[in-house]
């Protein structure tokens, strides 16, 4: 009861006129340049940060909460509207997003991304509230090896995006494994494959890579059907808001994937390290197992399920990640080592001791998430009759104004011309791997999880020496180990036991 | 009539770069004073350490009137830092272009290879702090003599620290020891990360400097076991002995903080600069808002000072190579 006090108190102090127009601010800008493609919650937050300073600390970090928020829900907009998702997550809900809005829902998948992020989000806060420091303490137990686990069961959802050829995925993967390695190995230091350039030694950045490999490919097939004078169907189906509301049937299809995935991106997020991509790509993956058949249409073809599932388990990660930030001090993800260091500019000093030392702090910052995610769906709710027209705007003009975005958000990951060429380059191969029939999402998948992996293992194998038992000795390892094998083992033993039986 | 207005245009252009185009210059008056904006530059992304502090110098330096230009501070991160490093060392307008620099960068810069000490010019060191050894308050060990004592009888020991002047700090302690092959060293993105593997027991000591460790020492999960320096710090931290009270020759890498300025910096400039910092580490905001809040010590060095000590770490980095 003691912690739903601390809560109550935190709310007052969110509360208040001003802290609550910080976050009315801090909501609409975060949901505007979150929405952005190529600037996502990262960039986002870094950019906005600096609006922060001209207020008192309190005001300021629950407004800083708010643009962490809002630009988690803002993240899914350009994936499902325009297939060009802002940040990693997001390739997940681009998958069955866009293919709704294909089908002509682009507003239904706009609720459903709404809805299940609300859902995830304060399924993601009142674990926080209730049992934050407790599974903040337990997420490390998540040592190298553990993460190395973790990490395969993860990779396993690459399968469900190689389709029908399982060679070309394949060799997707491996390149963006490659894509992966370039640059300094943290580990020992040596500079690998920089190719002589010292552009190269800081490795590939993530988000121009996504910008070029999807953004700009879905630039240029929109060239070929203006070029071509095709029409898009779905361009000029009638848009009325009734239709985005959604059937009964629909909601009940989406509530249960986002609470079991707001549940697993909760916990993803609370591990040290892991992050929102590995939520999602988790949450999507179990999905995939547990909706097995029962949808309307397969995943990945315009489902709800996936959809609620990749932006509850995202947002769920996002609350999550605020346990080791505020219990530990650690950061979970990139973007919330932005807002770590946002909080100490304000002389703030997570840690163990702050629900000690600054509780009106601590809890003012939970309460204003509470109220963000509120404020945030109320926005976001809003804006869906105007959103869901940015699929209507003339082609002339949605060309130039997404390459122009492309360019921004390429640029401001490392204000310089690097991630803009990489970008480019980026477009070029994802054209040819669409002419080559290549599927492009196993190379990002692989590229974000492989370097994690890699530093994991490399790290498992140092601390152990080499031994291999270092993965079955330990209860948690042996946990994800199992699930790697059933979700391995599983679909192959069903092959043959399917060509044995044939073959009778 | 739209002859003339271009005409017009093209001179006033004309006229501006040449203005502009000229970083600093002697004034009539014999002072040196910038002229334009001053470019900072900060090798890592903004939230980061060399960009906290990038932004209080700048902030103290215009909020003071202690330098009237505009800074401009731009976050370059590409290229490990490289490029940054590289644009400051070849700048055009030198005597305005400035780079935050630290022991780690150094390490950095030693590491990616291609820039040296050389292609810069030292202008001031403005805070140092030096680093512990940690374990876990329920680990395995709880004292640097227990440890010792495991390694002679043949346990290995895992030490997590980050990539750059941890690193260094950790190979001239095993030189000093002599263990070289009974620890491990295992590389972490930040301090941040080497703690928390710490708190999981999944290494047994963590270097770290204070700052990133107080809170954690503060609340009893971590212990400080071995001071990296000649004398003891200040509490919490000063259980811990240094390696002479344990009967080994002292080992320190001081990290220190500081500002380098491109190559061909005037030497007029270089004088403003370092007396321009040098009023900047003696105001009070300096004091309160960067040196205590991340429990540093006050080190102000001039340009001499600062290049001997920069010069003196990169041969030792420059040995580990």
């Amino acid at each position: 009861m003691e912690t739903l006090s601390m809560l109550m108190e935190g709310f007052s102090v969110a509360l208040s006129f001003q802290n609550i127009l910080a976050a009315l601010a801090g909501g609409i800008l975060g949901l505007i340049v979150g929405a952005m493609p190529g600037i996502g919650s990262l960039a986002g937050c870094a950019l906005l940060l600096p609006l922060t300073f001209h207020f008192n600390p309190t005001t300021a970090i629950i407004m800083l909460g708010s643009i962490y928020y809002a630009n988690m829900f803002g993240g899914a907009f350009s994936a499902i509207l325009i297939n060009i998702p802002g940040d990693a997550p997001a390739i997940m809900t681009a998958l069955d997003g866009f293919s709704m809005t294909k089908k002509g829902h682009p507003g239904k998948a706009l609720f459903i991304s709404n809805y299940s992020s609300f859902v995830g989000g304060l399924i993601g806060m009142v674990i926080l509230v209730f049992l934050g420091p407790a599974l903040a303490s337990f997420g490390l137990n998540f040592g190298p090896s553990e993460m190395t686990m973790l990490m395969l069961v993860a990779m396993t959802s690459i399968s469900w995006l190689v389709g029908d050829n399982p060679i070309t995925g394949i060799i997707a993967s491996c390149l963006g494994m490659m894509i992966s390695t370039l640059g300094i190995d943290i580990v020992s230091g040596q500079i690998r494959y920089n190719f002589g350039s010292i552009w190269l030694l800081g490795g590939i950045n993530f988000i121009p890579l996504v910008i070029g490999f999807i953004g700009m490919t879905q630039l240029f097939d929109l060239v070929k059907q203006d070029m071509s004078g095709e029409k898009l169907s779905y361009v000029d189906a009638k848009i009325r808001f009734r239709d985005t509301l959604l059937t009964k049937d629909e909601l009940k299809r989406a509530t249960r994937p986002s609470i079991t995935a707001g549940l697993m991106g909760t916990f993803v997020g609370f591990l040290p390290g892991a992050g929102a991509t590995a939520a999602s790509f988790l949450a999507y993956a179990a999905e995939k197992k547990i909706s097995n058949g029962k949808t309307l249409v397969p995943l990945g073809e315009g489902a709800i399920e996936g959809l609620a599932a990749s932006e509850s388990a995202n947002n769920g990660a996002a609350a999550g990640a605020f346990g080791p930030l505020l219990a530990l001090g650690i950061p979970g993800s990139g973007t919330t080592a932005v807002l770590l260091g946002g909080l100490m500019m304000w002389g703030l000093n997570p840690g163990p001791m702050l629900f000690t030392t600054n509780p009106d702090f601590a809890w003012g910052l939970i309460a204003s998430l509470f109220i963000s995610n509120i404020l945030s769906l109320a926005i976001s709710l809003g804006c869906i009759p105007w959103l869901q027209k940015i699929v209507r705007v003339p082609i002339g003009v949605m060309i130039p104004s997404i390459l122009m975005i492309c360019f921004i958000g390429a640029y401001s990951t490392s204000n310089s011309m690097f991630g803009v060429v990489i970008m480019l380059i980026g477009g070029f191969l994802g054209y040819i791997f669409g002419k080559c029939s290549l599927p492009t999402s196993p190379l990002l998948l692989a590229f974000v999880l492989s370097s994690t992996l890699e530093i994991n293992l490399r790290r498992a194998f140092l601390t152990s020496n080499g031994n291999i038992a270092v993965f079955l000795k330990r209860p948690i390892t042996d946990v994800f180990l199992v699930i790697f094998l059933i979700m391995v083992l599983v679909p192959v033993g069903r092959a043959i036991y399917k060509k044995v039986k044939e073959n009778k | 009539m739209k002859k003339n207005v271009i005409l017009t245009v093209l001179v006033f252009l004309l006229a501006a770069t040449a203005v502009f185009a000229q970083g600093g210059k002697e004034a009539d008056d014999g002072q040196f004073h910038i002229d334009g904006n001053v470019d900072f530059y900060v090798s890592s992304s903004s939230g980061g350490g060399s960009d906290i502090i990038t932004r209080t110098i700048t902030d103290i330096a215009s909020k003071n009137g202690i330098v009237d230009a505009p800074f401009i501070v731009y976050n370059q991160p590409d290229g490990n830092g490289q490029i940054s490093r590289r644009t400051v060392s070849t700048a055009r307008n030198a005597d305005s272009t400035l780079l935050c620099f630290s022991s780690g960068d150094l390490t950095a810069m030693i590491q990616n290879g291609g820039l040296t000490l050389d292609d810069f010019r030292p202008l001031v060191i403005l805070a140092a702090d030096k680093h512990l050894c940690f374990v876990n308050a329920d680990g395995k060990y709880s004292s640097f003599e227990e440890i010792m004592q495991a390694v002679q009888n043949g346990q290995k020991i895992n030490i997590g620290g980050t990539m750059s002047d941890e690193r260094v700090v950790f190979n001239m302690l095993c030189e000093e020891l002599g263990t070289k092959d009974s620890f491990t060293y295992i590389t972490y993105g930040s301090a941040s990360e080497s703690i928390a593997a710490l708190l999981g027991n999944h290494v047994d000591i963590a270097i770290s400097k204070p700052a990133a460790a107080n809170q954690y020492v503060v609340a009893g999960d971590i212990v400080p076991v071995l001071a990296l320096s000649t004398t003891r710090f200040s509490t919490p931290f000063d259980t811990a002995p240094t390696l002479s009270e344990l009967g080994y020759n002292d080992v320190e890498y001081p990290m220190w903080r500081g500002v380098i300025g491109a190559k061909n910096m005037s030497d007029e400039a270089v004088a403003f600069w370092a007396d321009a910092f040098k009023k900047v580490s003696e105001t009070e905001d300096w004091q309160k808002n960067y040196l205590e809040r991340n429990l540093l010590v006050s080190q102000y060095m001039g340009p001499e000072e600062a290049s001997a000590v920069m010069y003196e770490a990169q041969a030792a980095a420059q040995a580990q190579n």
